[in-house]
């Protein structure tokens, strides 16, 4: 009659026991999907149309072919996260490949005396530069350019020697050299490894925002520029805290021979996972 | 946030689990059996206020063979019967022995009630020592990973403090219910002891009459 009586409340205590468990876990499997969401969010790089022309009016035109070649190697990259389910294999290593190809933007400046005689142009060309963003951003494609802004002029011999490529032309229609792909690389892991914040999950899937940085040889980050807002505070800011927070970035390269850089990156929450 | 947890943590997980499940089943067990009893004392000693002999309270209160009280009667009853046999009448040696049969049963009772209560104690003292064994090894776990990352940022320090740290809450959560439970039990038994008590002086007060 006893142990009877003492089975029967261990049986009950048990099944309080699961239910109270069952009661914890429903909100907690969220929570830990959450922290999975985090890890696999994505920064994607965008490219930096415009950044590389800031050589001249001549450079416009010229990086503007590049966009319109770039624009089909875009549409063929954008279907990739569709396919991504039924191959999942396949698929990764397509997006790992398109994220260093859209690595990023990079572009070269002169001091800022070498610069004087093109301010002018400069700023038409910034103009047009963020038109073309826009386009860029309404495209909403992944698409990768690198160029160079070549300074003053934009003659291959006064950028000073380095960088092989002669001028932006090439440079638009080709993705950059191994060793700024493999700097480029390196920040963007370090910056996406540090990104996250709690309840990252809970924004929509559609937010965008466009960071260039400026980076100095020393792999000081020396402006931080919003090309494009997501709309939502937190996200940007968490952007913004992040890359204040991973400051002193590898320095550039010595054999790139570069003052400073600037890389524009696009933050999308994670549809790479 | 268990799933990702380390074994430790896993462990310390599923030992607090077991520790909580035994102290909820002593906790409904003895609530039950104290209920159970406490209700018998009250009406056990309203039926002896009105009883004018012992035989009379014996006769009226026979129903339930798994009842203290009824235990205790029945103790008082067997040791007078076998001191009747040889000699009946009720001397005031008789009374002696009977009064120490009484006692000798009031004692295996409270025995019986006592039993498996200091589970509840042992739980509320080392489950929190428990759990926060867990927190402290998730801890240094969370550190080495920092060590190991190079960065201090928050989504590499966050989830492995925070998957510590259910240790400890699930050790709490283990300890303070078996803490109240064993409070509450305890004085819970000194009321029913004292019952007993009383139980076995009004029996003894009929023997007398």
């Amino acid at each position: 009659m006893k142990e009877e009586t003492w089975f029967k409340m261990l049986v009950v205590s048990t099944i309080l026991h699961i239910l109270i468990v069952g009661a914890f876990s429903i909100p907690m499997k969220k929570s830990s999907k959450k922290i999975e969401m985090l890890s696999s969010y994505a920064v994607n790089l965008v490219g930096d149309p415009g950044v590389g022309a800031l050589g001249g009016e001549g450079r416009i035109s010229e990086s503007r072919p590049a966009h319109a070649k770039k624009v089909p190697e875009a549409k063929v990259t954008k279907p990739v996260p569709a396919t991504k389910k039924p191959v999942p294999v396949k698929a990764k290593p397509r997006l790992e490949r398109k994220e260093k190809e859209a690595a990023v933007s990079l572009s070269r400046k002169k001091t800022p005396t070498k610069e004087a005689p093109t301010k002018e142009a400069t700023t038409r060309e910034e103009l047009s530069r963020l038109n073309d963003r826009i386009k860029e951003i309404r495209k909403r494609t992944d698409y990768l350019d690198v160029s160079r802004a070549s300074g003053a002029g934009g003659s291959p011999g006064k950028t000073g020697s380095g960088y092989g490529l002669p001028g932006s032309s090439e440079g638009g229609s080709r993705p950059m050299d191994p060793v700024s792909q493999q700097y480029i690389l390196g920040i963007w892991e370090k910056i996406k490894n540090s990104w996250g914040l709690p309840g990252m999950s809970s924004f929509k899937k559609d937010l965008e925002t466009i960071v260039t940085i400026k980076i100095r040889k020393d792999g000081r980050i020396v402006d931080i520029n919003i090309e494009k807002r997501s709309g939502n505070r937190m996200y940007d800011e968490s952007i913004l805290r992040v890359l204040r927070s991973v400051d002193p970035l590898p320095s550039i390269p010595a054999s790139l021979n570069m003052d400073t850089m600037e890389i524009g990156f696009r933050f999308l929450p994670g549809d790479l996972s | 946030m268990l799933y990702s947890a380390g074994p430790v943590a896993k462990a310390v997980v599923f030992i607090l689990f077991i520790f909580s499940i035994v102290s909820w089943t002593i906790i409904l067990y003895k609530w039950n059996q104290y209920r159970k009893a406490e209700k018998e004392g009250e009406k056990f000693i309203k039926t002896a206020k009105n009883a004018d002999s012992f035989k009379k309270l014996i006769s009226t209160y026979r129903e339930n063979p798994d009842n203290i009280f009824y235990r205790l009667m029945l103790a008082s009853y067997k040791e007078l019967t076998s001191i009747q046999k040889d000699n009946p009448g009720i001397r005031p040696e008789v009374i002696q022995h009977v009064d120490n049969a009484l006692k000798i049963t009031l004692s295996e009772e409270t025995e019986r009630l006592e039993r498996r209560l200091p589970f509840l104690a042992t739980t509320a003292n080392v489950a929190p020592f428990i759990g926060l064994f867990g927190t402290v090894w998730g801890i240094m776990d969370s550190f080495r990973e920092i060590g190991l990352r190079g960065t201090t940022s928050l989504s590499v320090v966050a989830p492995g403090i925070s998957e510590a740290l259910i240790a400890t809450a699930i050790g709490l959560a283990t300890a303070i219910p078996a803490v109240l439970a064993y409070n509450y039990f305890i004085g819970r038994l000194k009321r029913i002891s004292s019952k007993m008590e009383n139980a076995s002086m009004y029996i003894l007060n009929l023997l007398e009459k």
